[in-house]
């Protein structure tokens, strides 16, 4: 067993341990035992940046790959199906390794910010227990290295997650919200478990290596629509995880949980897991697949950048733009840009969780204020919180210079290229929404920054009754706060263990920090050592009868081999360099591939030779988008040249409808909702009279017999007994009183029998 | 008439049946236990009774030998007797047998 693997089973486990000290001796511990929480989460992300060191830094090889497993449960030799083992295990590769020290990161830095955000609360302890079992779950998806621990620590993360946004679970809100969470994320869930089954039934494993080493042999039995089926069932895993359209509903609720929670689950973690997941079984998902990830993911950017622009709670704001931000990604891994996707992810992790918990300590400071509306000149107030939030925010609007430029230019560089290939009208919506919702990204966010932090405090122009309102909201909460009224109070900056986190956080929000080329990511360290995987399914041509044409013939001879040794990460620098828009490798693949079988490899080759051709516009397009949804942002908030409330009103049939959030909940509440009540309405009647109707009617037969049974007991059974019981006794009664206990009458009786038996002889002699 | 001068065997057997029934009479109406002794010696020397007559009138001697073993045994017996009677008296307090009827438990 490798150190490494040894190390980052420790880095798993810590967090466990952190969970299981706090849940069952907080109450004991000095502080409630947040330092247990904070200190065994800076081991483990200590560890985590030493492999990362190790992975990323030293060995600095796209292939490295080291895994391990062990036999979790065998049973047997099951039949028709032939020998059964469940393994379990662990592998670290760069994605692995970089996504654990993400992981580890914005954790720790969680932990020390809610140590300062949630002192007081009454939970206190359980707090920081939840977090560590949540951080426990996440990091359990990350290294796995099959689908059914993955599947395992999935579930563990929608638990954890309900654990921690119905915190406050008091607030009806907030145990409404962690309900829809939960069962939002279940309908993915049976879809992701479905996929699981397909891939089981034709394999027997649940590992990604014998996975796709058998897919790369074509031992897929069943049709190729069956690949794309179950490549779409898992994919609907991070639909519900990721809150892609239609199951995004859950996030912006979600918002209900502690600030710091929503900047750990809504950042770094169990957003991530879905496209995690998704970047996981890339290798796996057919062409068709990915046209309809692509798909949700660009609609799912659209949709929630267009809500996001009239929100007025601070959180909700951030809440759909993560929505549309993991769009981007889920879009980028459906264009197949794989390492763009991958790397939004990351740079979004950071600066996400640093817009969370600065809007946190903005709440915070605020008093348990949360709409905008009434916000205002925070900035001379709180400059730390400003400087940060506004550089988060200049890198989820996708300036220049910071790290969301970098990669959402790489995604939307993909989303062109992709569109080129693919050559269909319809496909250019994709890049065209992605662009679009580029520019409303810096549209809410100047927005959300102007609201917040400039002109003057807007505290005095709320309604009181309001207030009120919120100032009980507050009392329920955080009893800590509840008796200061926050007018009595100014708003202060917050303390440094709140503080620190957004400097780390705003820092890693920087260019440098992934690529030396301010315009380029694909010159930094991330795209070269994310390199795109070689697809390990050529689709079949379903009209030749082919199963699995293109896996004989792979993209490059060095991919091949490693594939069907199960070894999905490409072996060469060659790859590598594809993955790096690369394009002269890529056009001799499509060459080599274009003699071949598969339509989904060349199609991939395609997309990154496009991506490379596309970058540039797309940092052109993207840029005049950013500079457009910034300025218009300034126009109407800043100049005042146009007064939102009169566009609102001018348009007041988009406005509500973008206010409303599409009206998805009120959709689902007449539709799926309200199905379920009627449907639980039959099945109670059902319930009623025919099942109770059986199970009486058998009641009272049962008892109609017992009865006879009872009698019969009574009667017969017990006459029995009890006239035995009586002849024995009456007997018993009589011959007593032969007892007399005097010689005599014995005497008496012994003269009596033997007069009796010479009567009886003589009488007998004389006949 | 001959019948009523000469002292035959049926004379033995009747006075040994009068015992007997005087014994057994004593035995079964008496409450002192010393009178039931007496009454089992009275049947005892009834048997006796009868033993020497069939003796005699058959002309061997078993009987006479049987009559002079039971001499003996009745002479025990009435020592034993005597001694149980005397440990019930200690025990009871009295020699009335109606009385003493700790054998029915």
């Amino acid at each position: 067993m490798h150190s490494l693997i040894q190390l980052s089973i420790v880095v798993l486990l810590l967090p466990l341990l952190s969970f299981v000290i706090l849940i069952f001796f907080n109450r004991k511990l000095p502080r409630r035992g947040d330092f247990v929480g904070v200190g065994i989460l800076g081991s483990a992300f200590a560890i985590s940046a030493y492999i990362f060191w190790q992975v990323v830094v030293q060995a600095y090889d796209p292939a490295f790959r080291i895994a391990w497993d062990f036999t979790w449960m065998d049973l047997g030799n099951v039949p028709g199906v032939g020998s059964l083992q469940i393994k379990m295990g662990v592998v670290i590769d760069n994605l692995t390794s970089i996504m654990l020290a993400m992981v580890t990161l914005i954790s720790l830095l969680v932990h020390l910010y809610s140590t300062g955000y949630m002192a007081g609360d009454k939970n206190y302890g359980r707090y920081f227990a939840f977090l560590g079992i949540f951080t426990f779950s996440m990091l359990g998806i990350v290294l796995s290295d099959n689908l059914f621990s993955i599947y395992i620590f999935w579930e563990l993360v929608g638990l954890s997650s309900y654990l921690l946004i119905g915190f406050f679970f008091e607030k009806q809100s907030a145990a409404d919200a962690q309900k829809k969470a939960f069962l939002a994320n279940r309908v993915g869930d049976i879809g992701m478990w479905l996929g699981i089954l397909i891939l089981y039934s034709q394999f027997h494993t649940f590992s990604f290596a014998e996975i796709y080493a058998n897919l790369a042999a074509g031992k897929f039995g069943l049709s190729n629509a069956w690949l794309t089926a179950a490549g779409i069932l898992l994919f609907m895993g991070c639909v519900g995880k990721s809150a892609q359209f239609p199951l995004h509903v859950w996030l912006p609720d979600a918002m209900e949980g502690p600030t710091p929670v929503s900047a750990l689950i809504h950042a770094a973690t169990m957003v991530a897991a879905g496209v995690y997941f998704v970047a996981r079984i890339f290798v796996l998902l057919t062409a068709d697949a990915l046209h309809v990830i692509a798909f949700i993911g660009a609609f799912t950017a659209f949709m929630a950048a267009t809500i996001a622009i009239t929100q007025h709670d601070i959180k909700r704001v951030l809440a759909y733009s993560t929505v549309s931000q993991l769009g981007y990604m889920v879009l980028g891994l459906g264009v197949g840009a794989y390492s763009a996707a991958l790397f939004h992810l990351v740079t979004h992790a950071f600066f996400k969780a640093c817009l969370f918990l600065g809007s946190g300590a903005i709440i915070h400071a605020m008093h348990h204020e949360q709409d905008m509306r009434w916000m205002g000149g925070l900035r001379k107030n709180m400059p730390w919180t400003f400087a940060t939030f506004t550089l988060a925010t200049l890198a989820l609007a996708g300036l220049p210079l910071t790290s969301g430029f970098l990669s959402k230019d790489a995604i939307l560089a993909g989303a062109i290229g992709f569109a080129n290939v693919e050559g269909g009208g319809i496909f250019y919506l994709i890049p065209l929404l992605g662009f679009f919702s580029a520019m409303l990204t810096a549209f809410y966010m100047g927005r959300q920054i102007w609201l917040v932090f400039f002109g003057e405090s807007r505290t005095h122009l709320k309604p009181v009754e309001e207030d009120n309102h919120a100032g009980h909201h507050a009392h329920a909460s955080h009893d800590a706060h509840s008796d200061d009224h926050h007018e009595e109070h100014g708003v202060h900056e917050v303390s440094w263990n709140m503080r620190a986190p957004l400097v780390i956080l705003a820092a890693l929000s920087v260019f440098f920090v992934y690529s030396p080329d301010p315009l380029d990511g694909g010159k930094g360290w991330f795209m070269k050592m994310i390199p795109t995987p070689p697809t390990v399914v050529g689709a079949a041509n379903p009209q030749k009868g082919a199963m699995l044409a293109g896996v004989t013939a792979p993209l490059h001879a060095e991919a091949a081999s490693p594939a069907v040794h199960g070894e999905v990460a490409p072996a060469s620098e060659h790859d590598a360099a594809v993955a790096t828009h690369g394009g002269a490798t890529a056009a001799g693949a499509h060459g080599e591939a274009k003699g071949g079988h598969s339509y989904s490899d060349p199609r991939q080759a395609e997309v990154v030779h496009a991506g490379h051709a596309a970058h540039y516009t797309a940092i052109y397009i993207s840029s005049v988008m950013v500079v457009l949804g910034l300025s218009l942002a300034l126009i109407v908030y800043v100049f005042g040249i146009i007064d939102p409330d009169k566009t609102a009103l001018a348009i007041r049939p988009l406005y509500l409808f973008s206010l409303n959030k599409w009206y998805w909940d009120e959709i689902y509440e007449a539709t799926f909702i309200k199905g379920s009540m009627v449907l639980a309405r039959i099945l109670t009647w059902f319930d009623i009279n025919v099942v109770d109707g059986i199970v009486n009617g058998v009641a009272t037969l049962v008892r109609k017999f017992a009865f006879l049974n009872n009698s019969f007991d009574k009667y017969v059974v017990d006459g029995a007994v009890n006239f035995t019981a009586f002849t024995v006794n009456t007997t018993g009664a009589v011959l007593r009183k032969l007892q007399t206990g005097k010689v005599q009458s014995y005497v008496v009786m012994l003269l009596v029998l033997v007069f009796g038996y010479f009567v009886f002889y003589f009488t007998r002699l004389i006949h | 008439m001959e019948q009523l001068t000469t002292i035959g065997l049926n004379h033995y057997l009747t006075i040994s049946a009068f015992l007997l029934g005087f014994g057994l009479f004593a035995v079964v109406t008496r409450k002192n236990a010393i009178v039931i002794l007496m009454g089992v010696e009275l049947i005892l020397n009834a048997a006796n009774i009868n033993f020497l007559a069939f003796s005699k009138y058959n002309g061997e001697m078993q009987g006479a030998m049987f009559s002079l073993f039971i001499i003996v045994i009745a002479a025990a017996e009435a020592a034993i007797a005597l001694a149980i009677v005397i440990n019930i008296f200690k025990i009871f307090k009295s020699v009335d047998v109606s009385s003493i009827d700790s054998l029915k438990e």
